[in-house]
């Protein structure tokens, strides 16, 4: 909406000076050198200060309050990075970058910003001091490149054969759950979380998130919550007279119309009897009810001489007649499905989808155990369960009001993705803080070394700021941060790979403590932090064209 | 050069008109004012003599009530922390249908709790810990005072339902509870299933009939339509009854018709064979058998002369819900189009009838011998807003019903349970070391309000009361509880007031829920007010849902 444009210029020709753009256009704010370099810093800063007390299982949470009223409770760095609508230009580069880290490994945002805060505040001290941004930059570029190599050697590898280790597994997934849900809820979630991946999970298939249906029901309490090996879906049969639950059910997955629907062209009809009139609506729905007869004759052939029962999920509509034809048939009829639903369910009960009623074999038939409907004051939810091996399933979420709902949600999106990585990455990482020690230790006795000239100082600048991830973590638990990190540093020279203990502030091991997290959320940590940290620190010049930055006081 | 002054810090990133909150000062102990605000609003309606509030609403519609659900509802709470109460209290109005007082009491009684600890110097943190260990404490010292014996009962005794009925609507409608009590308890009797846990909510009604007094109200087995016939039949005595969803006229394409004529004789042909048609189904539907024709749509002009002279009563209800309930009342199955029911299809009722109670015409259908099909409490009363509290009052009445099918143990009520929790977590808390121990005595103490409330509410000296609640549980006697007609302490098997477990599990669990969700929160972010056409497009969608 905003008219004018907003320039952001990365520019290292010093020449190019406050007047030329005034010439330029009268109306543009200039900022240059150290008070633009200031102003991202302080950003930069700024933002990470908000989101430093989310991070780890002793984080505090947020309230957010919409504009109509409504609530939001979230721990999670993407979501508040989503929510706050920020306005700094600094900051939005930085909440950009958490939030691509986000989309490629669904966890690590809260880490990404204040590592990048981090880093520009270890940075403003060199500068301060006279150094070049440049030689800065140089500097990040060389340790980024080592920790990488360091993180290759660091971490620990999984065999993720056809029978992948449920242990690492749940560890990976209550150390991502934890930082976003209280430790009681987090670990019921970590079984229902892995159970549902190894669900989906097929050999030598990359694993779809998606065929793990989400769906959440306002009822009961949070710990409720469970998983069904089967499909939930949100809406119930349309006729009063339709059972209700239904046992040892075929389901017939299928995408036909089963409603009456108008011709393209414009049609009209002519009449001159009533006698006339009754045969034109009769046959106006002549299609609609063959259609219908042909299933019902495929459920009397598999239906017959058993009490089975027999279920029509169809993604387009099916009308009242029709409706009303298959419920004296005794057949439990569902329409307007979600279009992912029709995938989940076949592979949820096997058999396969339809798009047409002409040639109806007993093979395109799926099977469920159980098939009923539970209804909550105006919404109906149909339970399609005891499916005999399962591809897809679903996490029924509860809880007592949207907002938690909403919590736990976000939460067992990124529980899922941190379980798929590690399948994916086959390795995972020391968590409590251990990588970020280790890391550090290396860059400062071994790479350190090798570097010459100024550049030691961006690479000391870059060792220093990987210690925001345990010294934040210390204080969001209370501990003195000092004592944490010198104990950690001193622990980490003597050649043991040890975290931060949130409950007492002493060292621990995390394979021990079972506290790993993902090989590619730290990867792209290490990677996405720097760039983004030089592109701003090699910003000499903000011009803003246009309306005023600050809002007018 | 205005932008080398950026403020640091948060505020300078946000969008013009957001506003954030942090820290202990500014979010935490502000949440709690807020909740303790709404907690003092609800207290004084706690209990049998719970003074009423009146609410006027944005719609200026007049409420008079002492049902927290309702108050809370429509005071429409804009403070982030209190909402948080407010829906908690929402939670358990759906889940149990009664309680909700309770719910917001207690959570905030918890939060003023809270607050003293946070001066005292605990973290937030420490108290939350302390709180989730009380409430599992709490569940499990709540299911050992279940009254024994109580965990099965005849939902059909209308004794035992009325005993558990009892104190869920003297707290709405203190005085009355016997008369209410009674015609609730009758009307779920009646319509309860087989399956005593698939009782329906919906399947007992109420019609509030202005005019008359209380003691004028009474049970209709069957429905309670407020709507006259359709023709002039008004009266009809075990009839058959056919159901059509569609409405009843002739019927039409789908595509667009048009009469084809070519002459005058065709036009009077034309009208004939429609008339004809008419009749012919009309007629099939008489010869079925039925008496009684009900309509979920319209019913056509001609089609009604043709019922009039085969001496059919049609009935319309536009209510798509509404006629599936009346299916459900006679037995009938719902025909999509008029045309001659099977006689499977064709529902049955005593006597159906159109008959002026307080100058409103309303349509009765009977059924004596329907076994689980529908019941309609039948209110009287002189004025909306007293109809309007009464109808709570058996709402909740019937939700406790429902409670008790799925699970009937019951706890000892009058304060008496409240009293013995709190002992028995104060022993708890004693023997806890460490910092827990405090936020769990403070837990204890908070339930101490409930007596407190009780006895202010009935005009009785609270501390007195409490005390000797105190040395009578000290001494062993779980059940003493208040009397509040004596003010005095009495046994609560005497006095015969319970309460479900249920419903005071939930409200229990849902408040101390809410409490520590509202200590989790250490910042707030708030967006600007979105202003203007929003509230009238609420306005407008709450007239809607108050019409019906």
């Amino acid at each position: 909406r905003r008219k004018a444009l907003n320039l952001f210029f990365v520019d290292s020709d010093l020449s190019s000076s406050k007047m030329s753009v005034r010439v330029l256009n009268p109306n543009a704010e200039v900022l240059n050198k150290t008070a633009a370099l200031h102003m991202t810093i302080n950003a930069a800063k700024g933002l990470q200060d908000v989101l430093k007390s989310n991070l780890g299982p002793k984080g505090t949470i947020k309230m957010l309050v919409g504009g109509s009223g409504d609530i939001k409770l979230t721990k999670d760095g993407n979501t508040l990075l989503k929510e706050m609508q920020i306005q700094n230009p600094t900051a939005i580069m930085i909440a950009r970058t958490a939030v691509a880290q986000d989309d490629i490994s669904g966890d690590g945002t809260t880490s990404t910003v204040i590592f990048i805060g981090e880093l520009m505040k270890q940075s403003e001290r060199c500068i301060d001091e006279g150094m070049h941004p440049r030689v800065l930059v140089d500097g990040f570029e060389i340790a980024k490149r080592a920790t990488l190599q360091f993180l290759d050697t660091f971490k620990t590898p999984v065999v993720m054969g056809d029978e992948p280790d449920k242990e690492i597994l749940k560890m990976v997934a209550r150390t991502t759950l934890r930082t976003k849900l209280y430790e009681g809820l987090a670990d019921q979630l970590t079984d229902i979380v892995v159970n549902s991946v190894l669900c989906i999970r097929k050999p030598e298939e990359p694993i779809d998130l998606f065929m793990v249906e989400i769906m959440h029901m306002r009822h009961k309490f949070d710990v409720d919550t469970r998983l069904v090996e089967g499909l939930v879906l949100d809406h119930g049969s349309r006729h009063p007279d339709m059972k209700r639950r239904a046992e040892n059910c075929h389901i017939l997955t299928c995408n036909v119309s089963l409603e009456y629907e108008k011709s393209e062209i414009n049609a009209g009809f002519f009449y001159s009897n009533a006698e006339q009139r009754e045969a034109m609506v009769t046959a106006e729905r002549r299609s609609v009810d063959e259609r219908v007869k042909k299933i019902i004759e495929l459920k009397n052939k598999v239906c017959a001489g058993n009490d089975n029962s027999f279920v029509i999920i169809n993604q387009k509509g099916i009308d009242p007649p029709s409706l009303d034809l298959l419920a004296r048939e005794g057949i439990i009829a569902l329409r307007r499905a979600k279009r992912r639903n029709m995938e989940r369910l076949v592979l949820a009960c096997g058999g396969e989808a339809v798009n047409s009623v002409d040639d109806l074999t007993p093979d395109s038939l799926g099977w469920a155990g159980l098939v009923y409907e539970h209804v909550l004051g105006e919404e109906k939810y149909t339970f399609v369960e005891q499916v005999k091996n399962p591809h897809s399933c679903t996490i029924l979420i509860k809880g007592p009001n949207d907002h938690t709902i909403a919590q736990i949600k976000d939460a067992v999106r990124d529980g899922l993705r941190s379980v798929k990585n590690t399948l994916e990455d086959e390795c995972v990482v020391l968590g409590a803080g251990a990588f970020e020690v280790a890391a550090r230790q290396h860059l400062i006795n071994e790479v350190k070394k090798t570097v010459k000239g100024r550049a030691q100082l961006g690479v000391e600048a870059f060792a220093n700021a990987l210690l925001v991830v345990p010294k934040t973590l210390a204080e969001n638990a209370g501990l003195d941060t000092q004592d944490v990190i010198i104990s950690l540093t001193s622990e980490h020279d003597k050649g043991n790979v040890v975290g931060v203990s949130l409950v007492d502030g002493e060292p621990i091991d995390p394979q021990l403590a079972g506290i790993f997290d993902n090989y590619s959320v730290k990867r792209q940590l290490i990677n996405s932090g720097p760039v983004i940290a030089s592109q701003l620190l090699l910003v000499d010049e903000v011009i803003r064209a246009g309306r005023n930055m600050r809002k007018p006081t | 050069m205005t932008m080398s002054m950026q403020p640091y810090g948060i505020q300078s990133m946000l969008k013009e008109g957001y506003r954030h909150l942090s820290g202990l000062d500014e979010a935490v102990i502000k949440n709690i004012e807020a909740c303790k605000e709404l907690s003092t609003i609800t207290r004084t309606s706690l209990g049998p003599n719970g003074m009423n509030k009146m609410v006027i609403n944005h719609l200026d519609k007049l409420f008079v009530t002492n049902d927290a659900a309702t108050i809370v509802n429509e005071l429409e709470i804009q403070h982030p922390a209190a909402k948080i109460l407010v829906l908690a209290a929402k939670a358990q109005q759906e889940e149990i249908g009664d309680g909700a007082n309770l719910t917001i009491s207690f959570a905030g009684e918890l939060l003023q709790n809270a607050e003293e600890l946070i001066r005292m110097g605990l973290h937030p943190s420490e108290i939350i810990c302390g709180y989730n260990k009380a409430i599992i404490k709490v569940v499990e010292v709540l299911e050992q005072l279940v009254e024994s014996g109580s965990e099965t009962m005849d939902v059909r005794s209308k004794d035992e339902v009325v005993s558990r009925m009892r104190a869920a609507v003297a707290s709405k409608q203190f005085g009355q509870e016997e008369i209410i009590c009674s015609l609730v308890a009758d009307a779920c009797i009646q319509v309860c299933p087989k399956n005593p846990t698939n009782f329906n909510v919906d399947n007992v009604r109420v019609a509030k009939l202005l005019g008359g007094g209380l003691h004028n109200s009474c049970i209709v087995r069957g429905m309670v339509l407020k709507s006259d016939a359709v023709g002039s039949i008004k009266r009809m005595e075990k009839a058959k009854v056919a159901v059509f969803a569609g409405g009843v006229d002739t019927t039409a394409t789908e595509t667009k018709g048009t009469v084809l004529i070519h002459s005058a004789e065709q036009l009077e042909n034309y009208a004939k064979t429609e008339e004809a048609k008419v009749e012919e189904l009309i007629k099939d539907v008489a010869e079925s058998g039925a008496k009684v024709i009900v309509s979920g749509g319209s019913v056509g002009e001609m089609a009604l002369h043709f019922c009039e002279r085969y001496k059919i009563m049609v009935l319309k209800i536009s209510s798509k819900f509404e006629l599936r309930r009346f299916c459900r009342a006679a037995g009938a199955v719902a025909h999509l189009k008029l045309s001659r029911p099977s006689p499977d299809d064709l529902g049955y009722v005593d006597s159906i009838s159109v008959e002026e109670i307080g100058g409103v015409t309303v349509t009765i259908a009977r059924n004596e011998q329907g076994g689980n099909s529908i019941s309609t409490v039948v209110l009287r009363g002189s004025t909306d807003s007293i109809l309007d509290d009464l109808e709570r009052a058996v709402d909740d009445g019937v939700n406790t019903y429902k409670a008790m099918c799925r699970d009937s143990r019951i706890v000892p009520g009058a304060a008496a349970t409240e009293i013995e929790l709190a002992q028995r977590l104060k022993e708890y808390a004693n023997a806890e070391t460490g910092l827990d121990k405090y936020a769990i005595s403070k837990y204890a103490e908070s339930f101490e309000f409930v007596p407190k409330t009780l006895a202010d509410n009935a005009g009785l000296n609270a501390m007195e009361i409490i005390a000797s609640l105190y040395t009578g549980h000290g001494s062993g006697n779980t059940k003493l509880g208040i009397d509040l007609e004596e003010g005095a302490c009495k046994d609560v098997s005497e006095t015969k007031v319970w309460d479900l477990f249920a419903t005071k599990l939930f409200a229990l669990k849902y408040a101390s829920d809410a409490a520590c969700t509202v200590l989790r929160v250490d910042q707030i972010i708030m967006a600007k007010q979105a202003g203007g056409p929003r509230r009238d497009a609420a306005a407008a969608a709450g007239a809607g849902a108050e019409e019906d």
